[in-house]
């Protein structure tokens, strides 16, 4: 075991989930919300030490199954923070059980943990344990709200689609380790046969899953639906965003995508997961399940730079991946408050939403119009950099199915707008924002715009963190 | 100083100071965005004497890096071509406020919406950066959206997503022709509009008619060019008679801009090879928009449709690819602007007064409304191009300019001028002369508001169609440079 203090950080986040898990024993369960600061906290604590290590060369190396470098620090970063700012979101939370508080934050770090363990491995094996943490954890997650029925449909359709998806990765792996001999990334050396082809389609279909990349899904909207909005908003993010990391890594850097010319493969994955997700979006009617579709798509747009498999494209899927923090975060923020005081997620709660809640409108107007790639928001800088490193590797085709879908996923968060701006609210019953809620949201919006306004700093940092130790 | 900065920039600050103000306070939002709006009018009008006509060179130059890892800058400029348009556009934003005092609902929000849009009006014109151009040109949408989708007509919320898709289709080739001629210029890459311009000479045929086409599909819809006017009569119609103005002076400006501006710099072997399809579309718009105009019986959409018509004559002219046609486009984008406003403001007057915009449910109104048919008339003639007021010159440079190089089309051409002088005429004759119909007996004249916003249009028209030399003594340096000349 080389190089074991490079993975401290997630051991010490492990660590914490467990203690909060411990208090949970003992805190009664009126101060119960105590465990979600306890919680955050923790993460908060993990975050500024990653956060402040990015840069360090001290912090970064190669292990016998990991290696910690500037690009897995960088998706660390994102993967803390939206785990703090969904912790968050959780405190204002009604519908989640006091008494259940410790289980519900402990598995939130534990998920975040199994993440950092996924972003940093380059050992198959490792992955699949670390995708095997975080999935589990997502499915008692998913099903939380054991009084809710569509949370536990969710979170079975999640699990058996889970267990599915589970094997076919591990058999991936195992033709994989056929072909090359070992589960070790860095010593592929095997020539390139139809087994080991084979084997990384089957290991692919096993990361599209988590990243709910077409054809793998089916799972997204019900999951989505059914899940407490603060764990579908992590869902939404931070898995999707941890396996891209990890297919960056495993078909970016490792395997050349040319070596083995998947670069079509992806494509086609990356234009179909955008127009599904697009066109499917267009007919809902539920907030959840709207976003849930579009956080589809939006995977098909990180795909875009994927299969560019240039450096340009590896800053894009980067830039948006933060940018991306921001926006689905804040919006989700929005739908959980607005969800929670009407009672339902239906898309009619969101009527008139403008004459009560002005900011609220307007921050998840933003969001989404952040989400659609419209400047000056800070979806608009991630995309241009996504399209740009297509159109750099020549792939037009794919750019242009890419802009195209950014403009059919105006006509569905425009629905939404429609709603916010255009009609008259149906009753006038106030909408309640928790602070914690309230401050997310801020934290969001500050960032989309910002990051749209002035992304130097962004790019910049971007740019410096691309570096995969093998 | 920077000026083009205090020009484009000072209508945010307005709009921001007005999110920040209660919404009952309606008279205080109003005053605030006159305020800035006035501000940005005067600092673009402080700017004309500085302005050299000499010399086509871009004046009023300031750089500074926006996104360096990306080759962005933050570059504004203007010249001969954009001046003039900066100044129609606060001229007309100011016009537009003082026809958006009749707005009582939701006050806050519309004038706040207003004045991001002036800002990404302003922006265009002086952007020379691709990115920074893209920016403001998106810009322009959400306001746009929202104020033809809250404060609109009968069909105000189809007509504000149509209007945001449509054009949104068209930015987002323009974008990939951004990106495609951003990776063609040599290493280090650059958005800048004058860097790329002396690159051209290296870039193949196909590969400029391929970028010409993605920058002209964006473009196109602006103008908007047949066959892409679809969106226009609906959203002109259904959006409130301030923002018809601004949509039908600014914002199909744009669009024959960044023609001139980018399509024809950025990609001139592309754009040649495109002239012969440019005057037939041309002559389409003309004739086709003329004939579209003359069917309508609801004058709003008869003054939309003879925009497209309108549009056509500045494509005819750039279509020309001679000083005189280019002339006649910029000149023509100028008076289009300033009398299309004029008739939509007044298309406005009569529609608050009676409710109804059909032709045929007037008559006799000269008796009762004098001050108002006569405007009306004035800017009527001025559309139609009546020697004398500024329509004509813009008209007649784009024939002229045009007639050098498509004489066949030029005739045809010729057609959709009888066509726009057929309708306008009828339509002056059905609502003005004639019996009186009884129905509107106590119509009242106009308001001392209307005429504050109409009358400088109409000064306008009048100045620029005897005295034509004062605005094309500012574009002529920079015509002649971007000819070649």
């Amino acid at each position: 075991m080389n190089n074991l203090r490079l993975l401290l950080p997630e051991a010490i986040l492990a660590t914490l989930g467990l203690v909060v898990l411990l208090a949970d024993l003992f805190v009664p369960v009126k101060k119960a919300r105590v465990l979600y600061h306890l919680a955050w906290l923790s993460a908060a604590g993990v975050l500024l030490w990653t956060a402040l290590t990015l840069g360090d060369p001290s912090a970064h190396g190669v292990g016998s199954l990991w290696s910690v470098d500037p690009f897995s620090q960088f998706f660390k970063v994102t993967t803390l923070l939206t785990c703090v700012l969904c912790l968050l979101l959780g405190l204002d939370y009604k519908e989640l059980p006091e008494k259940h508080a410790g289980t519900f934050s402990a598995l939130m770090l534990f998920s975040t943990a199994g993440l950092m363990y996924l972003v940093s491995s380059t050992n198959l094996l490792m992955i699949f344990v670390a995708l095997e943490v975080v999935s589990i954890s997502s499915f008692i997650l998913t099903g939380f709200e054991r009084q809710n029925h569509k949370s536990n449909e969710g979170a079975m359709k999640y699990f058996l689609f889970g267990a599915f998806s589970s094997a076919i990765l591990v058999f991936g792996i195992s033709l994989y380790y056929g072909a090359a001999g070992t589960v070790q990334l860095a010593a592929a050396s095997a020539a390139p046969g139809p087994m080991l082809i084979l084997a990384l389609v089957l290991i692919l279909l096993g990361f599209a899953f988590k990243a709910s990349i077409a054809p793998m899904h089916f799972w997204v909207p019900d999951a989505y639906e059914g899940a407490p909005t603060p764990v579908t908003t992590f869902l939404s993010v931070a898995p999707k965003l941890a396996t891209f990391a990890a297919l960056a890594r495993v078909f970016g850097s490792i395997f050349p995508l040319e070596a083995y010319d998947l670069t079509l493969l992806f494509s086609i994955m990356a234009a179909l997961t955008m127009t599904i997700g697009n066109f499917t979006a267009m007919f809902q009617t539920d907030a959840k399940r709207l976003l849930a579709y579009s956080s589809v798509a939006q995977a098909g747009y990180l795909l875009i730079g994927l299969a560019a498999g240039s450096p340009l494209g590896r800053e894009g899927v980067m830039l948006y991946s933060f940018v991306y923090v921001a926006m689905n975060v804040g919006a989700f923020a929005v739908i959980q408050a607005v969800g929670s005081a009407k009672g339902s997620y239906d898309l009619s709660a969101f009527d008139g939403l403008s004459k009560h809640r002005l900011g609220l409108a307007l921050s998840l107007m933003f969001c989404l119009l952040s989400l659609a790639g419209i400047p000056p928001l800070a979806g608009f800088m991630g995309k241009l950099i996504i399209f740009s490193s297509a159109v750099q590797a020549g792939h037009w085709w794919l750019a242009i199915v890419g802009v195209v879908n950014s403009v059919v996923s105006v006509y569905y968060y425009f629905a939404i707008a429609h709603r916010m701006f255009f009609r008259e609210p149906a009753d006038e019953k106030a909408i309640p924002v928790g602070a914690y809620v309230c401050g997310g949201v801020a934290l969001a919006v500050v960032g989309v715009l910002l990051f749209g306004l002035y992304p130097e700093p962004l790019l910049a940092g971007v740019r410096a963190s691309t570096k995969i130790l093998p | 100083m920077n000026m083009l900065t205090v020009v484009t920039f000072a209508p945010l600050l307005g709009a921001l100071i007005i999110l920040c103000l209660p919404k009952e306070k309606v008279k205080a939002i109003q005053t605030v965005a006159f305020i800035f709006a006035g501000i940005s009018m005067i600092a673009s009008l402080a700017m004309l004497p500085g302005f050299d006509r000499g010399t086509p060179d871009m004046q009023f130059i300031e750089r500074y890096a926006w996104i360096p890892s990306f080759g962005v800058q933050y570059f504004m400029g203007v010249d001969g071509l954009s001046f003039p348009l900066v100044l129609l556009t606060t001229f007309m934003c100011v016009i537009g406020l003082i026809a958006s005092l009749g707005i009582e609902n939701r006050v806050k929000e519309y004038f706040f919406w207003f004045l991001v849009l002036e800002v990404g009006m302003i922006g265009v014109f002086c952007a020379l950066d691709l990115i920074l151009f893209y920016v403001f040109w998106e810009l322009t949408l959400v306001p746009m959206y929202f104020l033809i989708g809250v404060w609109g007509g009968p069909r105000k919320e189809f007509a504000a997503i149509k209007f945001f898709l449509y054009t949104l289709t068209g930015s987002v080739f323009m974008l990939l022709a951004i990106l495609a001629l951003y990776f063609a210029g040599t290493a280090p890459h650059t958005f800048d509009m004058l860097e790329l311009a002396k690159m051209t000479g290296g870039w193949s045929k196909n590969f400029q008619i391929l970028v010409f086409l993605g920058l002209y599909f964006g473009m196109a819809i602006k103008i908007p060019a047949f066959p892409f006017h679809t969106w226009l009569p609906l959203a002109h119609v259904e959006a409130p008679t301030p923002i018809s103005v601004i949509l039908a002076a600014v914002l199909l400006k744009m669009g024959v801009y960044g023609l001139l501006r980018i399509c024809l710099s950025l990609t001139p072997v592309g754009f040649q090879w495109f002239l012969p399809a440019l005057v037939v579309i041309a002559v389409i718009n003309i004739v086709y928009g003329a004939l579209c105009a003359m069917a309508q019986t609801d004058m709003k959409k008869m003054v939309a449709y003879s925009s497209v018509n309108h549009m056509g004559y500045c494509l005819l002219g750039i279509a020309g690819m001679t000083t005189a046609g280019f002339t006649g486009a910029v000149f023509q984008m100028l008076s289009h602007g300033i009398i299309t406003g004029a008739l939509f403001l007044l298309v406005g007057v009569i529609y608050d007064r009676a409710h109804t915009r059909d032709i045929s449910a007037f008559g006799g109104l000269a008796v009762k409304l004098p001050v108002f048919a006569g405007l009306m008339s004035l800017t009527a003639f001025a559309s139609l191009g009546l020697p004398g007021l500024a329509g004509f010159i813009g008209e007649f440079l784009c024939f002229l300019g045009a007639f050098q190089t498509w004489k066949l089309a030029a005739a045809i051409s010729v057609l959709g001028i009888i066509a726009t002088a057929a309708f306008f005429l009828r339509m002056l004759q059905k609502v003005f002369l004639g019996k009186l119909n009884e129905k509107w007996a106590d119509l009242p004249d106009m308001t001392t508001r209307e005429l504050v916003s109409v009358v400088p249009l109409a000064i306008l028209t009048v100045l620029f169609g005897v005295y034509p030399k004062w605005p094309l003594d500012l574009m002529n340096k920079t015509i002649e440079h971007m000819l070649g000349k």
